[in-house]
C-alpha cells in the first residue's frame, strides 16, 4: 500500500475564515477566542496510533461524508473526528472490553443485536480493508480518492446493506462509523474531537457548565452563553 | 433495606458486584459532566464482559447474547440503578394493585386475553401509603399534592390517590417545553400536573440527616451521579448515614454466585461470591438473606440457587421467571416555529408536566379493547448533543450528509419530546429462564429473556399516542412526528427504550402462581426476601421506582415487626 | 490544630517531644477501681473538649497511643502515648503528676513539655475536670504498649532546657488563670463559654496572633482585642478572626450559625475547610448543645479588633449582570463557567450544602490565600455523626491557569458588595500543593 502522508486535503482557508467569522459573530464574549487558543492541535495521520495512514484517510473522508462542512458549520474533518476515533481505539471500548464477547457467535435477526466476534478495532481494520479492495476493484482508487458523490454512493450502499464487507454486514460497519463520527464531533474536546468546541457551537449546546438555575424557562428565547469544556487545558487525555 | 435492618439492631453485610461510588469523588463537577464517558460509554452501567443475558422474541427462536448495552441499561457499582436513574418518583393508582379484580369487575373476565397472565399484587394502596410517604421523605421528593388527608389541597394530579402528608418539597419548575404542554393540555380540558421528582427543588435534609443540594436543571441525571447531590440515590440519601453504622459492612467487587441453602432447600445459609480483587470464591453465612440486585439478577440468582421452581411456559407451572414484563415507551416529537428555542439541554430527570387522563382507572378502556394505560408527558431531562445528533432530524429524514446536518440542528434547537410511557401486561410465553448455551465470566448459565410486544399493549400505545394530535395543534407545532408501536413489530434490543424491566419473581397470594408472598418473602425459602421490580405482577403506566421503594419499606417494616420476633413464613402457604 | 502551632514554634527552635523512656517509669501503675459511669463520661467529654485525639491518635495506630508526626524544618517530632500503659504511656502518673503536665507543662520527671501541648490554655481547667480527665485516661482508655517513633532532631535543637525558660515567662499561673477566666462574666452561660474557649477548647492556639516569642499575645478576652483576632496564615490557610468584625469576623453570624458550624461543620453562613475541619471532626461536633451555645454567646461579646470596617451590604449589580448574560466584568465568564453551578449567580450558594461567597468572611479577608487555596486544591467536608453527608469542592488547578484563578478570585472578591482588593497571578502561583 502507498502511504500518503502529505496528501491530507486541508480545509480551504477561505471557508475556514468565513466560518470563524460566523462563530465569532455568534459569540458574545471573548471566551470563544480564549477557548479556541487552548484547544489541542489536530491529530494528523503521522500521530495516529491505531489507524494506518490509509485507514486514517478513509476514516477522515468517510466521516466527512457523514457530517460534511457546510453553511451550518464545520464538518468531521475540521472537528478532528478521525483523530478522536483513533484515540478511542486505544481505550477499553476500542478493544471491545465493554461488550459481552463470549462465543459461540451465531447470527440471528437484526433485532437481537450485534453478534459478530469483532471488537471496534477489528471492525475498522477488517471493514476498511474489504471496502478498500472493493473500491479499487470497482473504481480503481481507494475510497478517499473518489469523487464526493461516489463516496456518498458507497456509504449509502453500506447503510442499506447493498454492500457487505466480507462477513461484516454493511449496516453494522456504517453504524459503527456513524456513531463514532457523531461522538467525535460532539463529545467534550478533552477527547480530541469537537475541536474548538465548534460542534457544540453549531448545535447551540453549552457544554460542561451544567447550570441552568436562572434559565429554566426562557419563554422561547435561546440560552445566552456559549459552550465550555470540562478542561480547556487538558489536551487529548484518554480515558475509558 | 440495609438501613432499616441495622436500625433494628442487626448486623448487615451488603455484597456489591461493582465498585464503591461516592458522589464527591466519582460524580464530582465538572468531570462527571461528560456525555461520552457517561451515557455513551456507560460509566455507571453493567459490565457486560462479566455477565449479560440472552434475548429472543419467540419461544421457537434461539436466544442470542445481549452483547452491547442498548435497549435497557442495568447499573453496576454502589447505588446501582438507584444512582443512574432519572428521578421520576410516582406512587401508584390504587386499582393498578388489583388490576385483575378491577378489570373483571368493570369489563368481565372475557375482557382479559387468553394468554395474558394478569394477577393482583395482594397489597392495597392504603396498606402501602405510609411507606410511599416514608420513601418520599427519604428521597426528598418534589411535587404538588392534590388530596391530603381527604382534603383537596393543591394543583396536583386530580387522579392521584389520597396522601397522608404533602410532598416534602414544592414541585420543580416547568421548563419552556413543559410549560407549553401544560398550557395546551389545560386548554384541551385535560388535567396536567407537575411530575413528582426525586430531584430536590430546594436544599433538603432527610430524616437520616442526609443532605441534598437543589437541582439546577443541569440535565445530567439519567446515567450520571448528580454532582449537585440533588437527585435521590442510595449514595446521597442513605449511605452517608448507613456507612457510619457499626453494624453495617459493605463489600464491593463481590459477585454473588448463588445463595446457599441447607439440605432441606427450605432455608438459606448464606451466599457464595467471587471476590473480584483476588478472584477467589468466598462464602458468607447469614440468618436472613435479602436479594436486592436489579430485577433481572434477582431472578437469575433465584434460578442459579434453586430457590423456588423455575417457570415452564408449556405447562404454565413454576414461579421463577413467570410474569416478566417491560414498559411500553414511545417518544413523539413536535417542532415549534424557529423563533421558539426549546433549549433541550436544560432539564431534570424527574421534572416535567404529565397528564393521566389515559392512565387513570375511570378512563373507559371498553371501547378501545385494551387493559392498562399510559400517561403522556413532557419530561425534558436534558438532551445532550451526541444523543441529539444520533437521533437526527426525525424518522424518514436523512441520517447523514448535509440535509441531515441541517435537520438535526433545527431539531435540537426547536423541537421537544413527548413520551407515552405506558404499561406492559404479562403473557404466558413472556418469561425468564436460564440459557442453555451462553455463560458468564464465572461459567454460570446466562439468564434468557423471551420477550416481545403483544397486541393489547400495542393497541394501548397506539390509542394514547394518537391523542397527541390535538395537543400538537394546540402547542402550535409546525411539524409533528408521532411514534407508536406497530402490530407484530418484534422487540428490538438495539434501541434504547427504558430500563424498566419487571416481574419474573412476583408477589401474590398463591404460591403456585407467585414466587413471593405479599411481604416479598420467598414462599419456598422463608428466610429469603426479594426486593425489586421483579415483585410486580405486571407493568404500570408509571415509573417503577416509587412503588419499588414503598414495597421495600413495607417489607422491611414487616421483617422488623414480625419476622425478627418469630422467623418463619409471614403468610401460611 | 496543634499541628499548626508546632510548625510555628519550629521557627524559633523550641522543639522537642513529650516522651517517656522506660527508665523513667518507675512508679507502680494505679490500681483499677470502680469508677462511676458519670465520672467516666465527664472525663471522656473533657478529652473531646480538649481535642486530645487530634495530636495523640495517629491513623493506623490505637487510640491515644501517639505517633502523629510533626514535620518541622529542623526535624520531626512525634506525639506521645497517653494511654495508661505504665511503660509506654502515662500509667505511672499520679493525679497530681497528671494535673501538673496538663496545666503547667511539666512532665513527671520534671522536664518541660513542648508547648505543642497547649498547657497555657489548659492551665484554667478546673480541678473537677482534671480529675475526670485523669480517671478517663486511667480507666476508660485501653493501655497500649507501643511507643511512637523516636524524635529525629539534632543537637543543639534537641535540647530541652530552653523550654523551661519559655515556660517561666509565658505559662500562666494556674490559680490566677482559673480565677481570671472565672471572673470575666457573672452570666453563667458566658462564664462557661469563656472557660471553654480560653481553656479546653484552646481556640487561641490558632486564632490568636503570636508575638516574637511565638507565645499567643494573650490567653483571655480580658487580655485585649488581639485575643482571637486571627492567627495569620497557617499551612496556606488564613486563620480568621473570631471577633465581631462586620466583614472579616463573625459580626454577621448569628448564635445559631456558630453553633451549627461547630456542631456540623456547616452553617448557612459558611462551611468548614482547611485546618478547622479536623477540629470539628474530632472535637467540636461532639460538644453538647449547651456548651456550643455558651461558646457562641461568648464569642459574640468580643468587640471588633479591626475597627472601622465598613458594613458589608449585598450589592445585586454583579448578579443582575450575570443573569442578563453580561460577562464584561473581568473573571465573570470564568465564574459563570466554573463556579455558578454551585455558588449561584447571586453568590449566595445553597444553605448548608454549597456555601455563600457573598459576604463570606473568608472571601473578605485582606489576605486572599484561603480563597485561592481552595479554588486550586478543593476540599471536602467529611461525614460526621451530626451531619453524615460529605460534600466536596473540586480543585481547579488542573483545569485553570494561575491567571484564570486570579481572575476568578478577583471577581468573587469584587462581586455582590464584597469589594475587596484584587489578586495577582503571583498570589496564585505562590500557593503550592502539598499533596
Amino acid at each position: 500500500m502507498t502511504h500518503h502522508h502529505a496528501t491530507i486535503p486541508s480545509r480551504p482557508s477561505l471557508a475556514r475564515r468565513q466560518f470563524i467569522k460566523g462563530a465569532t459573530a455568534l459569540a458574545s464574549a471573548p471566551f470563544w477566542r480564549d477557548a479556541a487558543a487552548r484547544t489541542p492541535p489536530a491529530r494528523s495521520p503521522d500521530l495516529s496510533r491505531f489507524f494506518t495512514s490509509d485507514e486514517f484517510h478513509f476514516v477522515e473522508s468517510a466521516s466527512e461524508c457523514i457530517l460534511p462542512h457546510d453553511e451550518n458549520g464545520p464538518g468531521a474533518q475540521e472537528l478532528g473526528v478521525a483523530g478522536f476515533i483513533d484515540q478511542q481505539m486505544q481505550t477499553p471500548y476500542g478493544h471491545g472490553e465493554l461488550w459481552y464477547r463470549k462465543p459461540p457467535f451465531v447470527s440471528g435477526p437484526p433485532e437481537l443485536g450485534y453478534q459478530l466476534p469483532y471488537t471496534p478495532r477489528q471492525l475498522y481494520r477488517n471493514g476498511i480493508y474489504s471496502l478498500t479492495q472493493q473500491c479499487l476493484r470497482h473504481y480503481h482508487a481507494p475510497f478517499h480518492q473518489l469523487p464526493q458523490d461516489t463516496q456518498q454512493l458507497v456509504l449509502s450502499h453500506l447503510e442499506t446493506g447493498a454492500l457487505t464487507l466480507e462477513d461484516i454486514p454493511g449496516p453494522t460497519f456504517f453504524e459503527q462509523l456513524r456513531n463514532n463520527t457523531l461522538e467525535g464531533a460532539f463529545s467534550d474536546p478533552i477527547y480530541g474531537g469537537n475541536r474548538d468546541m465548534k460542534g457544540w457551537i453549531m448545535m447551540g449546546f453549552p457544554g460542561a457548565r451544567a447550570d441552568f438555575m436562572d434559565w429554566i424557562n426562557q419563554n422561547g428565547a435561546p440560552y445566552p452563553f456559549g459552550p465550555v469544556s470540562i478542561s480547556p487545558s487538558l489536551s487529548m487525555t484518554i480515558r475509558e | 433495606m440495609a438501613k432499616e435492618l441495622t436500625e433494628a439492631g442487626l448486623s448487615v453485610t451488603i455484597l456489591e458486584r461493582g465498585e464503591d461510588r461516592h458522589t464527591a469523588e466519582t460524580g464530582a463537577y465538572p468531570n462527571s459532566i461528560d456525555e461520552l464517558r457517561g451515557s455513551v460509554r456507560k460509566r455507571l452501567f453493567q459490565k457486560l464482559s462479566r455477565n449479560s443475558l440472552t434475548i429472543r422474541n419467540r419461544i421457537d427462536q434461539t436466544a442470542l447474547p445481549y452483547r452491547q448495552l442498548a435497549a435497557f441499561l442495568p447499573g453496576e457499582g454502589v447505588g446501582g440503578a438507584g444512582l443512574h436513574w432519572s428521578g421520576c418518583h410516582f406512587r401508584v393508582m390504587p386499582d393498578d394493585l388489583r388490576l385483575r379484580s378491577a378489570t373483571i369487575e368493570r369489563y368481565g373476565k372475557k375482557f382479559i386475553p387468553d394468554d395474558m397472565t394478569l394477577q393482583d399484587f395482594d397489597v392495597t394502596y392504603d396498606e402501602l401509603e405510609p411507606f410511599f410517604d416514608k420513601a418520599e421523605k427519604i428521597f426528598g421528593t418534589s411535587g404538588e399534592a392534590h388530596m391530603v388527608q381527604g382534603k383537596p389541597t393543591g394543583k396536583g394530579n386530580i387522579f392521584a390517590p389520597n396522601r397522608s402528608s404533602p410532598f416534602p418539597l414544592p414541585p420543580m419548575e416547568d421548563t419552556f417545553s413543559a410549560a407549553q404542554f401544560r398550557a395546551a393540555t389545560q386548554e384541551l380540558g385535560y388535567h396536567p400536573y407537575s411530575m413528582p421528582a426525586a430531584n430536590a427543588s430546594r436544599p433538603y435534609t432527610n430524616p437520616y440527616g442526609c443532605q441534598m443540594g437543589p437541582c439546577n436543571f443541569c440535565g445530567y441525571c439519567s446515567g450520571y451521579d448528580c454532582f449537585l447531590y440533588s437527585k435521590a440515590s442510595p449514595n446521597i440519601n442513605i449511605l452517608p448515614a448507613l456507612r457510619r453504622d457499626p453494624g453495617f459492612t459493605l463489600v464491593t467487587q463481590a459477585q454473588v454466585l448463588r445463595i446457599t441453602l441447607d439440605q432441606s432447600k427450605k432455608r438459606a445459609t448464606g451466599a457464595v461470591y467471587v471476590d473480584l480483587n483476588d478472584h477467589h470464591e468466598k462464602t458468607i453465612s447469614a440468618d436472613l438473606v435479602i436479594l436486592g440486585a436489579f430485577q433481572l439478577y434477582n431472578v437469575h440468582l433465584m434460578l442459579l440457587s434453586g430457590i423456588g421452581t423455575p417457570y415452564d411456559p408449556h405447562t404454565n407451572t413454576g414461579t421463577i421467571g413467570r410474569n416478566f414484563f417491560y414498559q411500553t415507551i414511545t417518544t413523539s416529537r413536535f417542532w415549534l416555529p424557529k423563533n421558539r428555542h426549546t433549549n433541550q439541554f436544560v432539564g431534570a430527570g424527574g421534572a416535567g408536566v404529565a397528564i393521566d387522563d389515559f392512565n387513570q382507572p375511570d378512563f373507559d378502556r371498553g371501547p378501545h379493547g385494551f387493559i392498562g394505560g399510559s400517561p403522556l408527558w413532557v419530561n425534558q431531562a436534558g438532551v445532550k448533543p451526541i444523543a441529539a445528533a444520533s437521533a437526527g432530524g426525525g424518522k424518514d429524514r436523512p441520517r447523514w450528509g448535509a440535509q441531515y446536518k441541517s435537520d438535526m440542528i433545527e431539531t435540537y434547537k426547536h423541537s421537544l419530546n413527548i413520551d407515552a410511557h405506558g404499561s406492559n401486561m404479562t403473557y404466558r410465553d413472556v418469561y425468564l429462564d436460564l440459557d442453555p448455551t451462553w455463560t458468564n465470566a464465572y461459567d454460570q448459565p446466562l439468564l434468557r429473556m423471551t420477550f416481545t410486544w403483544k397486541d393489547n399493549d400495542v393497541r394501548m400505545n397506539r390509542y394514547v399516542v394518537d391523542q397527541l394530535k390535538p395537543i400538537a395543534r394546540a402547542m402550535g407545532a409546525t411539524r409533528t412526528e408521532l411514534n407508536m408501536l406497530d402490530y407484530n413489530q418484534p422487540f428490538d434490543s438495539r434501541l434504547y427504550q427504558t430500563t424498566h424491566l419487571g416481574g419474573g419473581a412476583i408477589m401474590g397470594s398463591n404460591p403456585r402462581t407467585s414466587a413471593l408472598n405479599r411481604y416479598l418473602q420467598s414462599w419456598d425459602v422463608p428466610n429469603v426476601f426479594v426486593i425489586g421490580a421483579n415483585a410486580f405482577p405486571h407493568g404500570l403506566g408509571y415509573n417503577p421506582t416509587g412503588l419499588l421503594a414503598a414495597l421495600a419499606y413495607w417489607s422491611a417494616h414487616h421483617i422488623r415487626t414480625t419476622y425478627l420476633t418469630s422467623p418463619g413464613p409471614l403468610v401460611p402457604s | 490544630m496543634m499541628r499548626r502551632y508546632v510548625s510555628i514554634l519550629g521557627l524559633c527552635a523550641l522543639i522537642g517531644g513529650l516522651a517517656f523512656s522506660p527508665a523513667q517509669a518507675e512508679d507502680t501503675p494505679s490500681v483499677a477501681h470502680t469508677v462511676p459511669p458519670s465520672l467516666m463520661e465527664q472525663g471522656h467529654y473533657q478529652a473531646i473538649l480538649g481535642d486530645c485525639m487530634a495530636c495523640h491518635s495517629a491513623p493506623g495506630r490505637p487510640a491515644y497511643s501517639g505517633g502523629v508526626p510533626f514535620a518541622l524544618p529542623i526535624g520531626t517530632i512525634y506525639a506521645t502515648n497517653i494511654t495508661p500503659d505504665p511503660i509506654h504511656g502515662i500509667g505511672t502518673y499520679t493525679e497530681a503528676d497528671f494535673a501538673r503536665a496538663i496545666r503547667q507543662g511539666i512532665r513527671k520527671d520534671g522536664r518541660t513539655l513542648y508547648p505543642a501541648m497547649p498547657y497555657p490554655s489548659y492551665a484554667r481547667l478546673s480541678d473537677s475536670d482534671i480529675h475526670a480527665l485523669y480517671v478517663y485516661f486511667h480507666h476508660g482508655v485501653t493501655p497500649q504498649p507501643v511507643s511512637p517513633p523516636p524524635n529525629r532532631l539534632t543537637w543543639p535543637l534537641s535540647m530541652r532546657w530552653p523550654l523551661t525558660f519559655w515556660r517561666w515567662f509565658f505559662a500562666p499561673n494556674v490559680t490566677k488563670a482559673q480565677q481570671r477566666t472565672a471572673a470575666e462574666f457573672t452570666d453563667p452561660v458566658l462564664a462557661r463559654g469563656a472557660y471553654l474557649v480560653e481553656g479546653a477548647g484552646h481556640c487561641g492556639a490558632c486564632h490568636t496572633p503570636r508575638g516574637l516569642t511565638m507565645a499567643e499575645k494573650t490567653q483571655t478576652a480580658q487580655g485585649g482585642s488581639s485575643f482571637l483576632s486571627g492567627g495569620g496564615v497557617l499551612e496556606q490557610w488564613v486563620v480568621p478572626s473570631l471577633r465581631q468584625e462586620n466583614r472579616t469576623g463573625l459580626g454577621r453570624w448569628h448564635e445559631d450559625d456558630i453553633v451549627a458550624f461547630l456542631k456540623t461543620g456547616r452553617a448557612p453562613t459558611g462551611i468548614s475547610f482547611g485546618g478547622m475541619t479536623p477540629v470539628i471532626e474530632h472535637s467540636t461536633h461532639a460538644y453538647s448543645d449547651s456548651d456550643l451555645h455558651a461558646i457562641a454567646r461568648f464569642l459574640q461579646t468580643l468587640t471588633p479588633a479591626a475597627l472601622h470596617e465598613k458594613e458589608w451590604q449585598y450589592d445585586p449589580s454583579s448578579r443582575d449582570a450575570l443573569q442578563r448574560a453580561d460577562l464584561s466584568e473581568r473573571g465573570a465568564q470564568l465564574y459563570i463557567d466554573r463556579c455558578a453551578a454551585c455558588h449561584r449567580t447571586d453568590g449566595r450558594g445553597y444553605g448548608t450544602v454549597f456555601p455563600p461567597l457573598a459576604g463570606n468572611p473568608i472571601v473578605l479577608t485582606k489576605d486572599p490565600t484561603s480563597l485561592i487555596h481552595i479554588i486550586k486544591e478543593g476540599d471536602t467536608i467529611p461525614s460526621l455523626s451530626t451531619a453524615p453527608s460529605s460534600f466536596s469542592m473540586p480543585g481547579f488547578k488542573q483545569t485553570l491557569s494561575d491567571q484564570d484563578i486570579a481572575d476568578i478570585t478577583r471577581f468573587i472578591r469584587h462581586a455582590w458588595g464584597n469589594d475587596e482588593s484584587s489578586v495577582k497571578k503571583e498570589n496564585v502561583k505562590n500557593i503550592r500543593s502539598k499533596k
